[in-house]
């Protein structure tokens, strides 16, 4: 395969990606798969899964990815101050209950360029497998991306006492793990290469700062969607809402106006275990001394109470606090990952300087708690697939 | 408490006696649990056995639930064998409530297996006897059966391995005795005996007549694509014609009612339960259409697993069943499915 430079204005200068494919033609793929997919919905995915991924695949945002991390798309010229050429192979484990990050991580090492080798869960439905069925299936078979695939993602299933661990460690440059913490120690421990590094993603939790009076029904929906995704399974979902300069009763009110907005802006019938899984949750909640109230046909759960309740954890199940801003923070999970934050007016330099000595990794927006870029966990992981070479000039 | 137990196991139904039996006891465990009280709040007393609160069968998972009153003298904690991956319920027992479920399983169980005393051959190894402050489910189930043995034996080794089946142990009991009661979980029957059992216990076992209660449900085994009838042929194979396999359901969240499948192929409750089937996305009570089984009777005074909503799919059947058992009679589906748990790094 020839090799082919883009070059980007980053901030120091001009710099040259040498990748492996024209960028274009597989950004160009993997959006083509948009239309066929938008008539066609794999059993493994559901619905707001695959119209998540569909809009994943916008060529401007996966082009984005490259902009954030080198700089602004130019033509031609000469004097770039670095090259940067993807590190030689990549190895990923995927964790057993993915749910979208197996397709994402591989849309976004794709282009890369590097070799790739994703280890699915042994014990869950795989979706990065499906997707990549779906993509081989439907791609132009002489297209740059799909000679891509073929050439350089593997994708393989196997158990954690699989010898295949110990190969897959060995041979990688870059080792991405998703998994608890035992999980990315056990891969950490594999031998591996000098040099050859180890990204880990774990456990992480999300939550949802509002102020109180910034609360409206665009509010909410916006809210609703965010979390109607992932449930609590999600690291970038808001497992609780924090309620700014309110109290219990607020907290209460925004409680039941969530669960009759449920069936509206949600509009996903529950399965007979998610409804199961809320009628616990209510009583959970109400046993640990929450005010809880399910949505129409128990399609989630939503407590209201205050930082100092011990938290229920149910797929469907969201609390609500009403907080200061101290109590909030001193609440705070010790994996905080993202904060999404509707607060009615821009937030304070002051605040994010507190949440970042707190551990959160991102404080954006509630409405892209979910966007997915080139910076993971406060890791920029997608610009480490890389390898810079300085030039002097 | 109950004055239920001391009627006919599965004669005429006395729903006033078991609705006045589970008031009284709803509003003891209000007084002496507290996120019991919480998650009652507003209960006065029910007019019907379907307006009494029931607890989520997941609760017993997640908090100790237990009913601190001065008559209660609390006992060992009932754990269930946790396949679901999500945690082992634990139910605090105490002796009022021990004796009261003793004595239902041991009627219920009668009816099915029959008054007569036989060596019991539980599946299981004798070290599970030993743990402190537990009881397993497998423990628990197998000592329900012991009003009817003449002696217990323990034919499985340590870590109750399937595998570890003492053979020799079933050559010699059955050289001993025409008649037998053997316990196990159905997966563990189904690898340590229907697979696992010899020839030389077969040829010993030929024409005896043996007993096989086993519980624990058919996960396992349906992965292996075992049907019942598969399962039951293989442990009857070359054994007399009285002998049967009896499967019951049961939670260690209802401990002391077990609902053994009869001969027509549906459950009966005993005249001192209830049994109810509800809808999941509206609660309510649903007459012969499936939906989540709620379970109570009136044997819990220690802790509040006297009501119960499983995550287990019913349906009622209407009508006399056949096998002339009286009461409520329902059909048990099966677990309720459940999706995987999707997030992204939630692992």
């Amino acid at each position: 395969m020839s090799e082919h430079l883009r070059r980007y204005l980053g901030p120091g200068g001009p710099v040259d990606v040498l990748l492996p494919f024209h960028l274009d033609e597989v950004i160009d793929g993997w959006e083509s798969l948009r239309v066929p997919m938008t008539r066609e919905v794999p059993d493994a995915f559901a619905r707001d899964e695959w119209a998540y991924l569909i809009g994943f695949l916008e060529g401007a945002k996966l082009r984005a990815v490259f902009e954030e991390t080198f700089g602004t798309a130019i033509d031609g010229g000469e004097g770039s101050i670095a090259l940067f050429r993807p590190v030689g192979s990549i190895a990923v484990w995927l964790p057993n209950n993915v749910s979208l990050l197996g397709p994402l991580t591989l849309i976004l090492l794709s282009v890369t360029g590097a070799r790739l080798r994703l280890k699915g869960g042994s014990s869950s439905e795989d979706l990065a497998a499906a997707f990549l069925a779906f993509a081989r299936a439907h791609l132009d078979p002489n297209g740059a991306l799909a000679r891509h695939l073929d050439g350089a993602v593997r994708h393989e299933v196997f158990d954690r006492s699989d010898p295949r661990n110990a190969e897959l460690a060995g041979e990688a440059d870059l080792r991405i793990v998703f998994g608890s913490d035992e999980g990315v120690r056990a891969v950490d421990s594999l031998a591996h290469r000098p040099g050859s590094t180890t990204i880990a993603f774990r456990d992480r939790a999300s939550e949802a700062w509002i102020a109180s009076a910034a609360v409206d029904r665009e509010l909410r929906r916006t809210l609703l969607s965010v979390f109607a995704v992932y449930g609590q399974a999600g690291c970038t979902s808001p497992r609780r809402v924090v309620l700014l300069g309110a109290d219990r009763a607020a907290a209460r009110s925004l409680a039941e106006e969530l669960a009759g907005d449920w069936d509206a802006l949600v509009r996903r019938p529950p399965a007979p275990h998610e409804a199961s899984s809320a009628i616990l949750g209510e009583q959970w909640a109400r046993a640990l001394g929450w005010d809880a109230v399910c949505a129409s046909r128990h399609a989630a759960v939503f407590a209201a109470g205050t930082p100092d309740l011990e938290r229920i954890d149910v797929p469907l199940g969201l609390s609500i606090v009403a907080a200061t801003v101290e109590e909030a923070l001193d609440s705070l999970p010790e994996n905080i990952q993202t904060i999404g934050y509707a607060l009615g007016e821009p937030i304070t330099d002051g605040l994010v300087r507190r949440l970042a000595s707190r551990g959160a990794a991102r404080v954006v927006p509630l409405a892209t708690m979910h966007h997915f870029g080139p910076v993971w966990d406060g890791i920029e992981f997608w610009r480490r697939c890389f390898v810079r070479m300085e030039v002097g000039r | 408490m109950s004055a239920l137990l001391e009627r006919a196991v599965f004669g005429p139904r006395d729903d006033a006696t078991l609705l006045a039996e589970m008031n009284a006891l709803t509003r003891r465990h209000r007084e002496g649990c507290a996120p019991y009280r919480r998650m009652t709040e507003g209960f006065t007393g029910a007019g019907s056995l379907a307006e009494l609160p029931f607890v989520h069968v997941g609760l017993f998972k997640r908090l100790a639930l237990v009913t601190e009153l001065d008559d209660v003298r609390p006992g060992r904690t009932l754990e269930s064998s946790s396949t679901s991956g999500q945690g082992a319920s634990r139910v605090r027992l105490d002796a009022a409530s021990s004796a009261l479920q003793a004595k239902s399983s041991r009627a219920i169980l009668a009816d099915f297996v029959g008054e007569a005393r036989r060596p019991l051959l539980v599946l299981d190894s004798s070290a599970s006897l030993r743990r402190r402050g537990g009881l397993s489910a497998r423990i628990a189930a197998a000592m329900s059966l012991e009003p009817f043995a003449d002696g217990m034996h323990f034919l499985l080794g340590a870590g109750a391995d399937p595998a570890s089946l003492h053979r020799e142990r079933i050559v010699e009991l059955a050289g001993e005795h025409d008649a037998l009661l053997v316990y196990g979980f159905t997966w563990i029957l189904w690898r340590a005996w229907a697979q696992g059992l010899g020839e030389d216990a077969r040829r010993a076992l030929a024409g005896k007549t043996v007993h096989f209660v086993h519980s624990g449900g058919w996960k396992k085994l349906e992965a292996e694509a075992v049907d019942r009838a598969t399962f039951d042929a293989a442990l009857l194979d070359g054994l007399g014609p009285d002998s049967r396999v009896i499967d019951y359901y049961g939670l260690v969240e209802q401990v002391g009612i077990v609902f053994p499948l009869c001969e027509c192929g549906y459950r009966h409750a005993p005249v001192w339960a209830e049994v109810l089937v509800r809808d999941p996305f509206s609660s309510e009570v649903l007459e012969g259409e499936p939906g989540l089984l709620q379970l109570m009777n009136p044997l819990a005074l220690g802790a509040p697993y006297h009501n119960v909503l499983t995550e287990d799919l019913g349906r009622l059947i209407a009508g006399d069943c056949p096998c002339g058992r009286g009461n409520r009679r329902f059909e048990l589906i099966g677990r309720v499915p459940k999706a995987e748990l999707r997030g992204c790094s939630n692992v």
